[in-house]
């Protein structure tokens, strides 16, 4: 492997862990793929991968018209809070029926993606914050994680967790066979409704923890991964959350010992188990 | 008279408002078995997503019995390919109505392995459902529906995919679902000869004509838009005949 001549050394982080230096963001990013990868499984399921990239980018847009409106208009709106009000909008315009707009949800999808991004850029030149990177301040960086944006991911992520469980049985029927799930009288809307929130908010409160590109990462590759290796939706949903824990993890440590961006890191160490996972899959035909 | 669970008077059915078949009067009852037969394209499954109330009627009244239990067995197609589950796991989910997932589902296996081993599937409990061949899904999903044990089960095509002995068997297992339990059985089905031997009604659809038969099997089967879809009765019913002998 490339050796890079500043490389920091393992004496080096853990007198940085000890210093409580990495923690915040390594913690954020093993608990990210926790609740991401277990989540993600559903979104993979659901064909709505594109959802998690339209989120995020809502999530963005709504950090910056908050910071808009704090700098502009003396309104103190937290980021964070902006980040899941434009989330959830999304979330809300996605739940409309659109069979009679003759627009597929792929393509609505694509339209909120690009309107999300166009719109956060353009709100984002007008926020003069010239000392840092204005994707960081949008998007997040997973290598300045507050300690608000942990604590906020660990709870919001364990109410998804513990709520997914709860509607386990519930939501498989739904995802497997949606018109017989609604024929027995299952209340297959509200489940989705629920299920698209909680992951709408997840993401958003993870995108700004961690930014766009680690998040797509968690949401997508864990869950693919996993579906290609096991045959049951429960063992699939924990190998997918051990692959996110992983790609936190691991990504973060590759990111810091080979001063590569953290984020990229970690999106390819998810990248690396999918590719492993397909061997794997290969290699048992 | 039998007990009516779903009465349709002058119902209209098709998409975006516009109907594509001609109102029809029908009245399902207890125990009975129909067969919804009509060629590719002729409005079958639209009639058949608006019974269960998942498209809307574009005219006319369906009424359902207060607090009828419908079960519902899609065309193959339809089921996800990658969903990860086992074949019992699936079987299982006949068990789910309404708010019911919420809890756990203990002490289910015994009703689920006999739902698979009247089906003749009791081997494929713990295979992955989606590496069965496309025959041995219907078997699950029937075992599904017999474990639901519904007033009324709708199954689109459920045989499709069937050789002619598994056919004959998942058919006996509808039979008896009905003869045990009272449960009327809606069916879509190409194989006309088998359900004249089964079905006591019949519906016939032909949105290009505009027109449908609605009665009992021998008057469908005898009907002018029989022949104007399938030809004349004689040689089908000969075929059937045929089939029965080799078997």
């Amino acid at each position: 492997m490339y050796d890079h001549p500043h490389a920091p050394s393992f004496d080096e982080f853990l007198a940085g862990w000890e210093m409580d230096l990495y923690r915040d963001p390594v913690y954020c990013g093993v608990f990210a793929g926790i609740v991401l990868g277990y989540l993600g499984v559903f979104v993979v399921l659901r064909r709505t991968v594109f959802l998690t990239a339209a989120v995020s980018q809502a999530a963005g847009l709504g950090v910056a018209l908050a910071f808009f409106a704090q700098i502009h208009l003396a309104i103190e709106v937290p980021p964070m809070l902006g980040a899941a009000l434009l989330a959830l909008a999304l979330s809300a315009l996605l739940a409309l029926p659109l069979q009679r707009m003759l627009i597929s949800r792929e393509a609505l999808l694509a339209i909120c993606y690009l309107l999300a991004w166009a719109a956060a850029v353009l709100v984002g030149s007008r926020i003069r914050q010239e000392s840092h990177d204005i994707s960081s301040i949008l998007f997040g960086s997973a290598v300045l994680v507050s300690r608000s944006d942990l604590w906020t991911l660990l709870i919001l992520g364990g109410v998804s967790l513990s709520a997914f469980l709860l509607l386990h049985r519930g939501m498989a029927f739904a995802i497997f066979d949606r018109e017989a799930a609604l024929v027995q009288q299952l209340p297959v809307r509200a489940i989705e409704f629920g299920a698209g929130v909680l992951t709408a908010l997840c993401v958003a409160v993870a995108t700004r923890a961690l930014g766009v590109l680690p998040v797509f990462a968690f949401s997508v590759l864990p869950g693919v991964a996993a579906l290609m290796l096991l045959e049951r939706l429960r063992a699939v949903l924990l190998l997918a959350a051990a692959i996110g824990a992983l790609s936190g993890g691991a990504g973060y440590l590759l990111a810091f010992f080979q001063d590569l961006p953290v984020g990229a890191s970690q999106a390819s160490v998810a990248a690396a188990f999918f590719v492993l996972a397909w061997m794997l899959r290969r290699l048992g035909r | 008279m039998s007990e009516t669970l779903i009465e349709c008077r002058g119902l209209q059915v098709g998409h975006g408002g516009r109907a594509i078949l001609p109102p029809i009067d029908l009245e399902i009852g207890r125990g009975q078995l129909w067969v919804i037969m009509g060629r590719n394209g002729n409005g079958k499954t639209t009639l058949f997503r608006t019974l269960l109330g998942l498209l809307p009627a574009v005219g006319g009244r369906l009424t359902h019995a207060p607090g009828l239990s419908l079960a519902y067995v899609p065309q193959r197609a339809q089921l996800d390919p990658i969903y990860p589950a086992l074949a019992r796991e699936v079987v299982a989910m006949g068990l789910l109505r309404g708010r019911s997932f919420l809890r756990a589902g203990r002490g289910e296996s015994r009703f689920i392995a006999e739902a698979l081993e009247r089906v003749g599937a009791a081997e494929l409990s713990d295979r992955p459902f989606r590496e069965l061949s496309e025959g041995q899904k219907q078997r699950v999903l029937l075992a599904r529906t017999l474990l639901s044990r519904p007033q009324l089960a709708l199954l689109d095509e459920p045989t499709s995919a069937m050789d002619e002995v598994a056919e004959r068997q998942a058919l006996s297992h509808l039979d008896w679902l009905r003869r045990e339990h009272g449960t009327s059985v809606l069916i879509v089905s190409h194989h006309i000869g088998l359900m004249r031997e089964l079905a006591e009604r019949a519906v016939l659809l032909d949105a290009s004509c505009g027109e449908v038969e609605v009665g009992a099997i021998a008057q469908v089967v005898g009907s002018r838009l029989f022949a104007h879809n399938y030809g004349p009765p004689a040689p089908l019913l000969a075929q059937a005949a045929a089939t029965e002998a080799r078997g």
